[in-house]
Formats: C-alpha cells, sequence, structure tokens
C-alpha cells in the first residue's frame, strides 16, 4: 500500500514538473512568440514525413523569423482553437491560411497579406453536379470557421442544399468522396493541393475563384505590434529577393510525395507504422501521460466529491451535489474549449494546453467518480456508523475506520470503468490541439491521406491499452479482495 | 440496598420526540440506579428502540434532559464522543464490522480512541472472547459467523470499551430460536457481574428471570413499571393486560 502510494506521487511530481518547464521554458532575451497554425491545412500548414510542420506558411514564417531574428513556439490545433488562442491572448500570433475579412479586422491586426487566394468549390471526380443549381437538396460539406464555409453558407437558401461542418479537411474529403455529401467550398488552393495529392475529388472553378481575397498573418487587435513589424518587414524583404516565389512554386508546383514520403511507405500498416513510429509513440506518451494523471488526480478529487456529498454538514453536501451537477453535465469538449480558451481573457493568464486538457478530465471524471463514490458510501448499511458512532469513534474516524474502507470496496468496478472512460475521454482533448494519440492520428491522415489504415492503428493502440488497462485493474482488484 | 445501588446512572426528564406529525416519545421521565436491569416492553411503534437511542445521542430528544453518568448529553456542549465511550450498545442486526475479523471488531474501538496499546487490546478482546465462548473463531471474518455467534461478538466489542451502562435493542430477534439461548445465557452472565442495562426485548422468560424492574412503553408513553412480579402476574394498566394477553396467546 505504501509503494504504490509513493509511486502515484512520483508519477504526478513528474507529471507537474513536466508543466512547470514547459511554462518557464519562455524566458530567454531573443523574443519568443507562441504562434498557433491549423495542423491540417496543405498546402499551407501540415506534418511532412518527419513529422516537421511544414507548408507555405510554415516557410514563410520561419524564413521571416531567421531573418528578424525572433523565435517562436509553434502550437498546431484545429483552426477555430489557433484563431480563437489568438483572440483570446492565449498565443501571441496566427497564420492558418487565414482569410482577411472585415469581421475578422474586428478582432485581429494583420500583417502584410501574402497570399491571394480565392473559394474553390469541388465535387467527387465523375459527379454528375454540372453547377451551383444542381445542388440543390444535396448536402454540402464545409470546414468550420472557414471563409468558404461562410460563403456556402450566404448561398445555401438561394441553391436549396443543406451543409454538414467538419473540424478537419482530410474528413470532410472523405466525407464527399464517400458519398456522404455531394460538394465542399474551400479555400481553392487548398483543394487543389489536396487533388493533385491524389483525392478523388474535380474542382469546378480551377480558373476563376470566388470572392478572391488575401491571406494574412494575424496577431490580437491592438497587441503585439512587435511581432506585427518583423513580420511586415521580413515579408517585404523575401518578396524582393524572390525567396517567397520560391516557397509558392515549391508546394503548388511540387508533387505530394515530395513532403508526404513515397507511394510504399503509406500503402501498408507496416510502412505507416515505421514511417511515424516516433509520432506515435509520442502520441501514445501523451495519452498515458494525461490518463494517469488524470486517473490520480481525478480519483482523488472525485473521492473528495463523494465524502463531502455524505457528509453531515448540508452546506457541503449542497456543494458537491452543485458541483457533480456542473461538471457532469457540461460537455468534455465544452469544457476544455471554456479552460482553454475562454478562460484565459477572463484571468489574464495562459494556460497551456496540456494543463488544460488536465483540468478539464480531473472536472468531469472526477464528477462522475464523486457520484458513484457518494453512491457507494451510501450503499454501506447505515447500521455501520451508528455501530461505530455508539463505540465513541467520531464521525471522521468512524468513515475513515469503516465508511470508506467497505464503500471503496464497493466502488472498484466502477472506478475501473471510470478509468476505461478517462482513457478514451483523453481523445476529446485533440480539439484543443494536444498531441496526443488522435491528433496524431489526424496528422497523419492529412498528410497521407490513409484514413482506414490510420485510424486502424490507432484503434488497435487503444484496445491494446485498453486491455493493459483492464488487467491492471482486475489484478488491483483481485488484491484488495483477498 | 447498597449505596452504589442508590446512585443514579440514567436520568431522563420530560423528553420528547417527534418525526414530523408522529409524537413518538411523550414526556418520558424515568431514572435507573447503577447495576439496575431494567427490561422495557411494548407493542411495536411504542417508542422503545427511539427512547433507547436517544440515550447515547443516535437520536436527539426535541426537549427534555438526559443525564447519563452525570453527563447532561441534551446539553449541547457535552463532548458525546466521551459520554458513548461509557455507554455500550448492541444492535438487533449485530452491525458487526465488515471489514474487519472478528478479533479486530472487538480491539478497534479500544485502540483507536487511545484506550490501550494493540498488545493490551488484544489481550483484552481474547478475554472477552472466553466471556462469550469463541475463542476460536479470533481469526475468521465477521460474515462467516451465525447471527448467534455475531450478537456475542457484538456484545464482547461492545464490552471492550469497559461501558458502565449497556443498551440492548432487541439482541435476539434476529436471530434463530436455536440461538437465542447462547446469547440471553452470556446478557445473564453480564447481569450477574453488576452490570447496569437496559435492554428492549420480547423475551418475557427472560425479563422474569434477570429484570430488577420491566418498563412498559406504548403510544410513546410509559404506561406502567414495575417488578416482573408486578408487571407480569398484577398488571394494572388496561393496555398491559390487553399486550401482555397477545403475547401470552401468540
Ligand atoms: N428515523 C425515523 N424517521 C421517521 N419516523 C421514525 C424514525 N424512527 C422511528 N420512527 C417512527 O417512530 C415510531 C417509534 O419507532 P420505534 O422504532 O422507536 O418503535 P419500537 O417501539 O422500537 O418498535 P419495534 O418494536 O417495531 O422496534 C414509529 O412510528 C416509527 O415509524
Ligand atoms: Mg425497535
Amino acid at each position: 500500500m505504501k509503494k504504490t502510494r509513493k509511486f502515484l506521487l512520483v508519477v504526478v511530481l513528474t507529471a507537474l514538473t513536466m508543466f512547470g518547464l514547459t511554462i518557464d521554458a519562455h524566458a530567454a532575451k531573443v523574443p519568443n512568440y507562441v504562434i498557433t497554425t491549423d495542423a491540417t491545412y496543405p498546402p499551407f500548414d501540415f506534418q511532412d514525413k518527419n513529422n516537421q510542420y511544414t507548408g507555405i506558411d510554415q516557410e514563410i514564417l520561419k524564413t521571416i523569423a531567421k531573418r528578424e531574428g525572433f523565435t517562436y513556439t509553434l502550437k498546431p490545433m484545429s483552426f477555430n482553437a489557433a484563431t480563437q488562442s489568438v483572440s483570446s491572448g492565449q498565443a501571441d500570433g496566427v497564420i492558418a491560411g487565414m482569410s482577411i475579412t472585415d469581421e475578422r479586422k474586428a478582432v485581429f491586426d494583420f500583417g502584410t497579406p501574402y497570399y491571394r487566394s480565392g473559394i474553390g468549390w469541388a465535387v467527387k471526380k465523375g459527379s454528375s453536379i454540372k453547377s451551383l443549381s444542381d445542388l440543390k437538396d444535396q448536402t454540402v460539406a464545409i470546414k468550420t470557421g472557414t471563409s468558404g464555409a461562410d460563403y456556402a453558407l450566404s448561398i445555401q437558401k438561394k441553391y436549396g442544399f443543406k451543409v454538414t461542418y467538419f473540424n478537419d479537411s482530410d474528413t470532410l474529403y472523405n466525407d464527399v468522396i464517400n458519398g456522404n455529401a455531394q460538394a465542399t467550398f474551400g479555400d481553392l488552393p487548398v483543394i487543389q493541393y489536396a487533388v493533385k495529392n491524389g483525392t478523388q475529388l474535380k474542382v469546378m472553378n480551377a480558373k476563376s475563384p470566388i470572392q478572391a481575397g488575401w491571406y494574412g498573418f494575424g496577431v490580437q487587435k491592438g497587441k503585439n505590434a512587435q511581432l506585427l513589424k518583423s513580420f511586415n518587414k521580413g515579408f517585404a524583404a523575401i518578396k524582393n529577393d524572390g525567396t517567397y516565389d520560391k516557397i509558392v512554386a515549391k508546394y503548388l508546383g511540387a508533387s505530394a510525395a515530395t513532403f508526404t514520403g513515397d507511394k510504399k511507405a503509406n500503402n501498408s500498416v507496416i510502412g505507416i507504422l515505421k514511417a511515424n513510429d516516433s509520432a506515435f509513440l509520442k502520441g501514445l506518451w501523451q495519452t498515458l501521460l494525461l490518463t494517469i494523471v488524470a486517473i490520480i488526480l481525478a480519483s482523488v478529487w472525485g473521492i473528495l466529491l463523494g465524502v463531502m456529498g455524505v457528509s453531515q454538514n448540508a452546506g457541503l453536501r449542497g456543494l458537491s451535489t452543485t458541483l457533480i451537477y456542473i461538471f457532469r453535465g457540461l460537455p468534455l469538449m465544452v469544457l476544455a474549449f471554456f479552460i482553454y480558451i475562454g478562460l484565459p481573457s477572463v484571468i489574464g493568464m495562459k494556460i497551456p494546453a496540456f494543463t488544460a486538457g488536465l483540468v478539464t478530465l480531473i472536472l468531469n471524471e472526477g464528477a462522475y467518480t464523486g457520484a458513484f463514490v457518494r453512491g457507494g458510501f451510501e450503499a454501506v448499511d447505515r447500521g455501520q456508523m451508528e455501530a461505530a458512532r455508539s463505540l465513541g469513534l467520531s464521525y471522521g474516524k468512524s468513515m475513515r475506520k469503516v465508511i470508506v474502507p467497505q464503500g471503496l470496496k464497493i466502488m472498484i468496478p466502477s472506478f475501473i470503468n471510470q478509468f476505461i472512460i478517462t482513457l478514451k475521454d483523453t481523445s476529446i482533448l485533440s480539439a484543443i490541439g494536444i498531441l496526443e494519440l488522435t491528433q496524431t492520428g489526424s496528422l497523419i491522415v492529412s498528410r497521407n491521406s490513409q484514413g482506414f489504415r490510420v485510424w486502424a492503428i490507432v484503434a488497435v493502440i487503444y484496445l491494446i491499452v485498453i486491455t493493459l488497462l483492464t488487467w491492471l485493474s482486475n489484478w488491483v482488484e483481485k488484491r484488495t479482495r483477498a | 440496598m447498597t449505596e452504589a445501588q442508590n446512585k443514579v446512572k440514567v436520568h431522563v426528564e420530560k423528553v420528547n420526540k417527534s418525526y414530523g406529525e408522529n409524537h413518538v416519545l411523550r414526556d418520558i421521565s424515568i431514572d435507573i440506579a447503577a447495576n439496575e436491569v431494567v427490561v422495557m416492553i411494548g407493542p411495536s411503534g411504542s417508542g422503545k428502540s427511539t427512547f433507547l437511542r436517544m440515550l447515547n445521542q443516535l437520536e436527539t430528544p426535541d426537549n427534555g434532559t438526559i443525564v447519563v453518568d452525570g453527563f447532561d448529553i441534551s446539553d449541547k456542549s457535552t463532548d458525546i464522543n466521551k459520554v458513548r465511550e461509557n455507554i455500550g450498545m448492541v444492535f438487533q442486526n449485530f452491525n458487526l464490522f465488515n471489514n474487519y475479523t472478528v478479533l479486530e471488531n472487538i480491539m478497534l474501538a479500544p485502540v483507536e480512541l487511545g484506550k490501550m496499546d494493540k498488545a493490551a487490546a488484544e489481550k483484552k478482546a481474547r478475554e472477552l472472547l472466553d466471556v462469550v465462548n469463541l475463542a476460536d473463531k479470533a481469526d475468521v471474518s465477521v460474515n462467516s459467523l451465525s447471527g448467534g455467534q455475531k450478537q456475542r461478538i457484538a456484545i464482547a466489542r461492545a464490552l471492550a470499551m469497559s461501558p458502565d451502562v449497556m443498551l440492548f435493542d432487541e439482541p435476539t430477534s434476529a436471530l434463530d430460536p436455536e440461538m437465542v439461548g447462547d446469547v440471553l445465557e452470556v446478557m445473564k452472565n453480564l447481569a450477574g457481574t453488576g452490570m447496569t442495562m437496559i435492554i428492549v426485548t420480547h423475551e418475557m422468560g427472560f425479563a422474569k428471570q434477570v429484570a430488577d424492574r420491566v418498563v412498559f412503553f406504548e403510544s410513546g408513553k410509559i404506561q406502567e413499571s414495575g417488578t416482573p412480579e408486578q408487571i407480569f402476574n398484577a398488571p394494572k394498566n388496561a393496555r398491559l393486560q390487553e399486550f401482555l394477553s397477545k403475547i401470552m396467546h401468540a
């Protein structure tokens, strides 16, 4: 018992130290900015075969940073999270193939527009759809928060189609290819790059982008003037000396395999595993770390909530019921966004994604744990407490010596169940950009378009971990019963 | 009567208790002397358990005074845990701690409350197991015991705190008939040692044999009390007469 406690303590401390280190790492003299990006937006932003972030945006940014003498920490996440992180002050700048619009100008200050783009629309190769009017009663897949989505919505009434939303380009394309949706609207270069990459779509307006407009690098309005200045200065320079044109040509002119790895590596499960072993391992480690720390802290918090829930003090009981009600009621993803994106603008402090994710898990899983812990204590026969009290033991001693040990035994199956749910719930935190197993899968798929194989690999890894976790739990359960 | 017997152990004065509309105890007053064995009888729902549980504050009275062992337990500032150390209670359903062995059940309170160190507590526990004739059960789990054995362990557990007063709430009601005798035997021996005992029971034979006084509860009131001869052979109260005739014919 003592040994396990010590072990848990070490795990928790290690984890906490790690957050501490990531928080303090920016104390250098050269300005270091936190830049967010959309992790799955080729050719502007995506991971190459070495799991490095690359693309037109990334090369522009890297070149400018080198020239202008600043460093940055890149935070890849979903497009929405990327922009909201900056508008809420969580991050300093965003470069994510973001179109400059009047609406966004209200929230962001943009650097010199760096790429002229426009909206394109595409259908499945071989589709019978010829024009926008053929979209009547069909479904159009759009990516949340993009100009393509805005445009599609603006003409939705006129052409009478339905829309379905996605956070990730690759899933979106597959939806069209599989026929769940019949068309998609998005940034023209992005769709063209995907098509060049072998995505089975046909671009309908390659020559005439709709609402042609510019991409911009954005910072929170009124903040980070220095960063913006550096960006503009550097951009003017690379535009003049031809570096910019080279970068664009490299991505729009090159074949996909240059960046995404050769066919052989992508056409078999083994090949994908080999090509991405370090990415999978890193993702798995993040998932495990999140799970283990969350399981421990959520259990502690949940037991506390449960003890409060059966307390003699009506105020504590009420508090416990309220906390359980709130955090069990909130969808995990809403809670994660609230903590990661909503809270920092109020408390004026950045919250690292990992910490935000961990707190989310603790609050949510802790609430479920609290509910079954309270139930477990209530399931212990009332006579046990009366007998303990009648001997002169205080309420606290009676709880510790008699009720809690019996209650915990009743709760063991619920705990095991909750551990497994916690492991699975970590995947939801990919939404705030934590590079855990699921997010790792998304990134790899966005590069190699091997959805079936990659997701099968990810699924099997989860099953293996869940099996191990179940074995471990059952072993612990047997030992406590003996 | 010796002087010690004159001493009042339990003093109850004008105690009332209601559960909502249900007025369960009405103006109860009674004094119980040291070394006295009092048996409480009465129909179901008459308030016997409520009365007994009030003597160690498992229930709180709405008003009135309860003094046990010189401590006014109806006074909020009294440390009830200290008072409870001197009042043993035995429940109808035994309530042995399921997460401990027999020996641990008996040792728990003395050790946790700092009355004895572990070694002394174990020695005492084994002595008590001898007293209740269950020395061979020291290390078994309580769930493997029969009802009669459980109740005798429960008595030993209460005695481990060396209480001055023992409360019994229908200690044999949940037992198979053949187990009842063993438990009553232990209680009879305990009465012989001079323990102050307050016992709720339907065992009229036991009451006749062991009780110094029998108290008849009905509708939340003490309707009549007296020696076993007075209560069983010459009941005055009409409800008591009716109650006795019912149980004699049962
Ligand atoms: N916690 C409680 N809440 C509400 N009513 C209660 C509670 N405890 C007891 N009562 C009620 O108080 C009355 C007296 O109950 P009590 O248990 O004292 O009777 P009793 O004489 O011990 O009966 P029995 O012989 O059945 O054990 C009953 O009407 C019972 O329903
Ligand atoms: Mg009763």
